[in-house]
């Protein structure tokens, strides 16, 4: 007797506990149909919208790179991230130094808008977020190097600006970055 | 032995509308329904088109058995064709098209070849029949004395990435069959619906110096900027009334949480914590549920809107919560199951219940995220990639039934509906 109360529970338990080889206990309703004609209310006539909505066209990237401008961006270098990460490796310590006396000299009338980017791993607001943690990471690494702070603006572009779409390490690798752009 | 067996019935009919308990409802006892099609005016291809929308439709109410084949009949003849005596439900449809050009539809659902249902259906432009098709099977639906599917009715709103820095705003049906670029050219992301009429709509333009939120009213074409935010600007969620959005900004790089009002223009910053912390969603008018690292993973958290006090967790398995939203008592999330620098990795949807321990997993396989519970809660629609092709899924919890939509081209970024 205890075995099969024991059993029991058990099967109960595997029952109520999600597990995949169950067979739930479903009430299951009997569909009664209505079966008289008289019972039928008149026949109404619903009229489904069919506004399209208008189409609007909107295309105003912020842009007005001037050739000299694009020159001394070029020369900015992207700063790589490891996978999860936010520090500055040690191996990009130098690029940080390098975008910094650019920022400093040739591009000090511009302002900077530091690109963060992630993975392909997200497209919600906390991958966003991490893209964000990497450019105010770059951001203070530049106030460190003596660059103004009102001369920088942020933002996260997610998994949606990648350089790679390989879905490789390698390429993985080179989406987890911040990129410079020089604003007028 | 009896008192064990009675108990364990009892226990079995108390947990039987939990969401959270997967209901395996036998194929084979649900009724079964035929369609019939009587159409007299459109081409041969348009009527295979709106048949097999319906089918569809009537598959995903999931309360009948659902015959595919395509039967011609006449609408007015008093028996079902010889091929469908057996069938317990007989939906017989004509398609019309008047002087104007606009789809008429009479539909009459037969039950022992005698009326059950009618109903007649119109719209002016034809190619949205698929909205006249989810009507007619919310219509049955309620015929039937099921739970609202109130969500068969609206509109997706969601943003296609289509190059790097490049998406276009897309409002579709729920199965994607009707597609139609609002915002075209430039990077803009994160749509949000701004009020349940679905008039109108919030979305996050990465076009401007900094991150910019604008509204765009369908009708009018017409948009405007909201506000603009260093680092992040993104519209989590509105209130069921319209009137308040929770935004996220990151005014000094620091992603917090802020409510705005849409009538004052103020915001009042919820969060202050000095991490991470996104994608606020409303739980009624007093409490928030949103998305931090705050215990060093992300994870899913609430909090009272009016008052100081502390945060509480609110999922306490998986080590990487990063999105959730929320109905009632439930919660879905999307949980990270592998954390792997090199190789695929795999997001699930969980559904989690505040006031019981139950715990289910909702998807199985690829990167399922950006959950979102319908109006009525029925359903819970997600995104869905997977061997590089991206979909919007819907998932009904209480038939245990998913069903997915692939996008042609592209791939979907965030989704509102």
């Amino acid at each position: 007797m205890n075995s099969i109360v024991i059993s029991s529970v058990v099967t109960a338990l595997l029952v109520l506990s999600g597990c995949s080889d169950k067979e739930p206990v479903v009430e299951e309703k009997q569909e009664i149909a209505e079966s008289t004609v008289e019972r039928v209310a008149p026949v109404e006539t619903e009229t489904v919208p069919s506004d399209e909505a208008s189409v609007m066209s909107e295309d105003r990237r912020y842009s007005s790179a001037s050739s000299s401008m694009s020159s001394i961006e070029d020369g900015m270098e992207t700063i790589y991230f490891d996978f999860d990460k936010f520090h500055i490796r040690a191996d990009m310590q130098n690029r940080v130094t390098n975008d910094a006396s650019i920022a400093n000299g040739a591009a000090s009338k511009y302002s900077l808008k530091l690109e963060g980017n992630c993975d392909e791993w997200g497209s919600d607001e906390y991958n966003f977020a991490l893209g964000l943690r990497r450019s105010n990471t770059v951001k203070k690494s530049l106030l460190a190097e003596g660059v103004e702070a009102n001369r920088i603006t942020m933002v996260s572009y997610g998994e949606s600006n990648p350089m790679c779409t390989l879905k490789t390490e390698d390429c993985w690798a080179k989406n987890r970055r911040v990129d410079f752009k020089l604003l007028p | 032995m009896k008192i064990l067996i009675s108990f364990l019935i009892a226990v079995t009919i108390s947990f039987a509308s939990d969401a959270t308990i997967e209901v395996i409802k036998k194929v084979d006892s649900l009724p079964s329904l035929a369609v019939e099609d009587a159409s007299v005016s459109f081409s041969n291809k348009f009527k295979m088109k709106f048949f097999r929308s319906l089918v569809a439709d009537m598959n995903v109410i999931s309360l009948f058995n659902v015959d595919r084949s395509h039967r011609t009949v006449d609408y007015d003849a008093s028996e079902v064709v010889y091929e469908n005596k057996d069938i317990d439900y007989v939906l017989r449809y004509k398609l019309r098209k008047d002087d104007s050009g606009a789809l008429n539809i009479e539909l009459k659902i037969l039950n022992k070849n005698n009326i059950v249902f009618n109903k007649n259906y119109k719209v002016n432009n034809p190619k949205i029949y698929m909205f006249v098709s989810h009507t007619i099977a919310y219509d049955i639906n309620k015929y039937m004395g099921e739970p609202s599917v109130e969500w068969m009715k609206r509109k997706v709103i969601f943003s296609r990435v289509v190059a790097p820095k490049k998406s276009e705003l897309v409002i579709a049906d729920y199965t994607l069959t009707y597609q139609h670029v609002v915002v075209k050219g430039g990077f803009n992301i994160f749509p949000k619906w701004a009020n349940k009429a679905q008039d109108s709509f919030y979305y996050t333009s990465l076009d401007e110096k900094k991150p910019t939120l604008k509204y765009v009213n369908i009708r009018t074409a017409k948009s405007k900027v909201i506000k603009s935010s260093d680092g992040m600007m993104i519209c989590s969620d509105v209130s069921d009334n319209g009137k308040k959005l929770l935004l996220t900004m990151a005014p000094k790089g620091q992603p917090d949480i802020y409510l705005y009002d849409v009538n004052t223009r103020k915001t009042k910053r919820l969060t202050k914590y000095g991490g991470i912390d996104v994608s606020g969603q409303f739980v009624g008018k007093e409490k928030i549920v949103f998305v931090s690292d705050r215990l060093g993973h992300p994870n899913i958290f609430s909090k009272e809107i009016n008052s100081h006090g502390g945060v509480e967790q609110m999922v306490h398995y998986g080590k990487s919560n990063a999105a959730c939203s929320a109905f009632g008592e439930y919660i879905v999330y999307k949980a990270r199951e592998s954390s792997n620098a090199f190789s695929r990795n795999t997001f699930n949807l969980h559904l989690i219940s505040t006031e019981t321990d139950f715990i289910r997993r909702l998807t199985a396989v690829g990167v399922n995220e950006f959950p979102r519970f319908s109006v009525d809660g029925d359903a819970i629609i997600f995104i869905k990639n997977y061997k590089a092709q991206s979909s919007i899924g819907i998932i009904r919890l209480n038939h245990n039934k998913n069903y997915l939509f692939p996008l042609k081209y592209g791939k979907v970024q965030s989704m509102d509906w």
